[in-house]
């Protein structure tokens, strides 16, 4: 065979029966990949600055939770009604700890919590209120809007779906 | 080769059946998914959105809503039980300090639990820009309830579902 049969098989192949075969079960590879496990996302909003970016494009990795649970600082993604809109977080608490936000200054359990990935300012006040049970505690790493106009809170593990690719 | 004609036209004739069928006698299910795709279009705004679009659009609004829709807000003074009338009001007084507006419904779950009754969970996204140049993003969770009534699906009942509890 030559090199230029090759090439315009590659692009012009022919029906036959085993190259139709091949082509299902790639489609059918391609919708249980990035329909059920490596779902691709785009990130719409500012509420996980500077560490993801509004209109960024990245792959929510299901598998990851589905023999562990989510641990502090860990970036979750939370599902709302189905999976094709879901909210970016990161948990800063667990079940039965204690959250509160002083000055800014995010507290767990009375300590304060090193928070490499906060870079902007922040001046959020929060009384302190526990984590119930299987739920874990979520925020966004962009604190610099008003503490009202921010998504936050518990979530129940349930509504964790997985965690972004990178 | 006559028969295998006469097959495909079989055949033909069939599928084209299914297609009338489905298009003049929609499930219920589509109906009810119709009213979402009517309160969207109806709720959204386009910046050049003449007086007599808006005037139209308000009043069409009320017509999706049962005589006494109830709303239910977590956190929120707008709970409470409001008339078709009152709907509209407050819908064309919201789009007046908006110069942009988009509604769009995603993953719909619906179930009739009795007859009569549908019960829709689904992801709303309202996108847009106030009249200030604010930008505004919200993203909620609902759980609606629809009621027919003379072969019209309307919203009884809204709720917003608190997916993070602060």
């Amino acid at each position: 065979m030559t090199v230029r049969h090759r090439i315009r098989q590659f692009f012009f192949p022919s029906f036959t029966p085993k190259f139709l075969l091949r082509v299902c079960l790639v489609a059918l590879f391609a919708y249980i990949f990035f329909g059920h496990l490596c779902i691709p996302f785009r990130i719409q909003g500012i509420s996980m600055e500077p560490t993801y970016h509004n209109g960024g494009v990245n792959f929510c990795w299901r598998v990851q939770y589905l023999f562990s649970e989510p641990k502090k600082h860990d970036v979750v993604t939370v599902r709302l009604a189905g999976n094709r809109v879901m909210l970016l977080k990161r948990v800063v608490a667990r079940e039965g700890e204690q959250v509160e936000f002083r000055d800014g200054r995010l507290f767990v359990d009375g300590k304060e919590m090193e928070e490499p990935y906060v870079r902007y300012a922040c001046d959020w006040n929060l009384p302190p209120r526990q984590v119930e049970k299987d739920y874990v505690y979520v925020v966004g790493d962009n604190r610099s809007m008003p503490i009202e106009n921010h998504l936050f809170g518990q979530a129940s593990e349930k509504r964790i779906t997985g965690a972004p690719l990178w | 080769m006559v028969k295998i004609r006469y097959l495909l036209i079989g055949v033909l004739i069939v599928i084209l059946g299914i297609v009338i069928v489905v298009t003049l006698f929609p499930s219920e299910e589509k109906r009810v998914k119709k009213q979402f795709h009517l309160l969207s279009e109806w709720v959204s705004k386009s910046p050049e959105e003449n007086a007599f679009t808006m005037l139209q659009r308000m009043k069409n609004i009320g017509t999706l809503f049962d005589a006494n829709c109830e709303l239910k807000v977590p956190d929120q003074s707008l709970s409470g039980s409001y008339t078709r009338e009152e709907i509209s009001t407050y819908a064309g007084s919201a789009r007046s300090h908006v110069s942009q507006l988009d509604l769009k419904f995603y993953d719909f779950d619906i179930a009739f639990p009795e007859i009569g009754v549908a019960k829709v969970t689904l992801t709303a996204r309202l996108t847009g820009k106030s009249t200030a140049g604010e930008q505004m993003d919200e993203t909620r969770e609902l759980e609606c309830r629809l009621r027919k009534i003379e072969k019209k699906w309307l919203f009884s009942q809204i709720e917003m579902v608190e997916v993070l509890k602060k």
